[in-house]
């Protein structure tokens, strides 16, 4: 069940002021990264919805922002539409197909879940790469961005571009928190833990997975149409299915079911692919090896750790105080009786 | 197109299935007998070709074939006793997230032994030329290729079939608990089938060294069609094995004969297909 906790709001505010600050501080290069981040960090939040709340554990959710990319180059630099409507129709489209994905995939479960999410993204990936409407193997390039001059933000600005993807990270983050603690979340939820109970209890199942996984597609489809217009170029690269696993990675290392645990994972992971790649090329040797670590360890990912910590040394303070408490009562009792006794006597 | 040009697409179908068949043989036994999911058995298979090519350079080809599947088996031993036997009992996404990580590991781990060029390794001299059938000259090594799963193919099958230990591991994937009480060392049963699963990615690669160029990718690039295959087939059936390879080496070759556009898109439609009229393959090892 997801609680928007005192700790987690916390962390989300430091999450966003650190962005700022570093917005406003950091070299061009680093404002990229940062960029690169929040977006990622989108892409995550999306799949936590599912996997942490839903048990989806989809892998084609990297694909699926992909396909949130394309359509919004397809609507800008093929059919001239204005970026912001084809950002609107990027969200919508990406949710639908999501939807479609989700009704189909729900029927299966555990592994097969996997390979049925797997088996739709492929699909996207080779269909991309084969058309040549959509540049096949090249991509495309001349990917506007949004513009809005009118309000005084110029969007070119890398600054001022981060800004905005960082704007659109908590409004997906605040539109997850919603959905989770509505009525559909608590359904989800409820599923993920005992499906046939639920069933059991009336409810349409697989609608209910369909419509969280269709909402997760709509913030997909908002990251990948700001990732579009982030490289200005996009390619099937985009929608290969070692990006899915690596947001899946992600999710792991964060804290799978913490909602902003992802969001520091995202944080993490693209530092440390940056920081490593300074010092060598195997920077996949490290994530890999981190990654088998973390999951042997038992999985909680970094946010999970320190929230797992923080509750159990509450746990134990609480005991510390009742404790003493509990002792004296004990001794009050005692005294009583023995009064009792001597009354008696 | 007259018939040769068929007679070359149906040998090249086959080609295809066959070096599916030896890859996904294993990954479909060890998922029916373990329920686990070894995404890295595709960097096994990168690794077998990688030692086939580097024997094969100081040994001769067929030192190279020979020497790949032990040394993959061993890898699988200590893969085995480290770490897949603590995942044993992990859900779907833990074995999933683990085997992902070996992966991302196991692929650099190549880039640092054999570096990022790729290797190439030659025919030898027995199996290098081309036979003529009904016209068209086809490489011997290729059917060399198809010889090997074949051989594969029934080996296992009369294994499986006519031995007490096929018995043994057939009465493990219908339910292995059962298995245990009536006295059968399962546990000792994975180890075993595990190993003889990675080796024959171990062949598989060795095998595939001559036809493809050895790159530190080539594990990523077939570990798809290798899901793709078992999850079509069913998992955990050498019936399903064989079948999935099948339709996926002939919806492979023929789709690009027939709609060139459309070949790789095909075959994701038909597994979607397959996954949601029957979610658990074709040939399932269980009832159901």
């Amino acid at each position: 069940m997801f609680y928007q906790t005192p700790l987690r709001t916390a962390v989300l505010l430091l999450f966003t002021l650190a962005c700022i600050y570093a917005a406003f501080t950091a070299e061009y290069f680093g404002v990229e990264i940062l960029t690169e981040i929040i977006i990622l960090a989108m892409i995550v939040l999306a799949l936590d919805l599912v996997a942490g709340f839903g048990g989806m554990v989809s892998l084609c959710h990297g694909a699926l922002a992909g396909v949130g990319a394309y359509i919004f180059a397809i609507f800008t630099a093929k059919l001239g539409l204005h970026p912001l409507l084809a950002m609107g129709i990027a969200a919508l489209i990406t949710g639908a197909v999501s939807w479609v994905i989700g009704t189909i995939c729900s029927k299966t479960h555990g592994i097969y879940f996997i390979m049925a999410t797997l088996a739709f993204g492929q699909m996207a990936y080779s269909f991309v790469f084969e058309s040549s409407y959509l540049g096949g193997d090249n991509g495309m390039a001349g990917i506007p961005r949004l513009d809005l001059s009118m309000i005084g933000i110029d969007l070119f600005d890398s600054k001022q571009f981060a800004l905005l993807c960082l704007a659109c990270l908590l409004v997906a983050y605040l539109f997850a928190w919603r959905i989770l603690t509505s009525g559909l979340g608590r359904s989800l939820v409820g599923i993920m833990h005992n499906e046939k109970r639920s069933r059991a209890l009336g409810q349409n199942v697989v609608q209910i997975k369909a419509q969280v996984f269709a909402l997760s597609g709509l913030i997909l489809g908002l990251a990948g149409s700001l990732s579009a217009q982030h490289i200005m170029f996009i390619s099937p690269n985009l929608l290969s299915w070692t990006h899915s696993g690596e947001a899946l990675v992600i999710v792991i290392l964060g804290g799978l079911g913490t909602l902003i645990g992802p969001i520091i994972g995202a944080a993490a992971f693209v530092l440390l692919k940056h920081e490593v790649s300074n010092y060598t090329d195997h920077w996949h040797l490290i994530v890999g090896i981190i990654l088998i670590i973390v999951v042997m360890a038992g999985a909680r990912g970094i946010y999970g750790e320190i929230e797992h910590r923080i509750a159990k040394r509450c746990a134990k303070r609480v005991q510390k105080e009742q404790a003493p408490k509990q002792a004296k009562e004990k001794t009050k009792e005692h005294s009583l009786s023995h009064a009792g006794l001597k009354k008696e006597h | 197109m007259d018939i040769s040009f068929w007679i070359l697409q149906l040998l090249n179908a086959l080609q295809l299935s066959m070096l599916l068949f030896l890859l996904s043989v294993g990954l479909t036994v060890i998922f029916g007998l373990m329920h686990f999911v070894n995404l890295a058995h595709g960097a096994l298979y990168a690794l077998g070709a990688y030692i086939a090519a580097s024997v094969a350079a100081s040994m001769g080809y067929w030192a190279g074939v020979l020497v790949a599947p032990f040394a993959v088996a061993v890898l699988g031993l200590i893969l085995y006793q480290f770490l897949i036997k603590r995942m044993r009992s992990s859900g779907p996404m833990a074995q999933v997230l683990v085997t992902f990580g070996l992966i991302f590991a196991l692929l650099d781990i190549t880039r640092l032994i054999w570096g990022d060029l790729a290797l190439a390794l030659d025919v030898p001299e027995l199996l290098a030329g081309r036979v003529s059938i009904g016209g068209i000259e086809y490489p011997v090594y290729r059917f060399f290729v198809m010889a090997v799963g074949l051989v594969a193919l029934v080996v296992l099958h009369l294994m499986l079939t006519k031995t007490q230990l096929g018995a043994m591991i057939r009465a493990g994937v219908d339910n292995d608990k059962m298995a245990a009480c009536l006295g059968i060392n399962v546990e000792r049963l994975f180890f075993l089938v595990f190993c003889v699963g990675c080796a024959l990615a171990g062949l598989a690669g060795a095998v595939a060294a001559p036809l493809l160029s050895v790159v530190p990718e080539m594990g990523v690039d077939i570990l798809i069609p290798t899901l793709i295959v078992i999850v079509i087939g069913g998992l955990g059936s050498l019936k399903g094995a064989i079948v999935g390879s099948l339709i996926y080496g002939f919806v492979q070759t023929f789709g690009a004969v027939f709609a060139p556009q459309l070949a790789s898109v095909m075959i994701y439609v038909l597994l979607a297909l397959v996954l949601v009229m029957r979610p658990s393959g074709l040939f399932p090892a269980k009832g159901g």
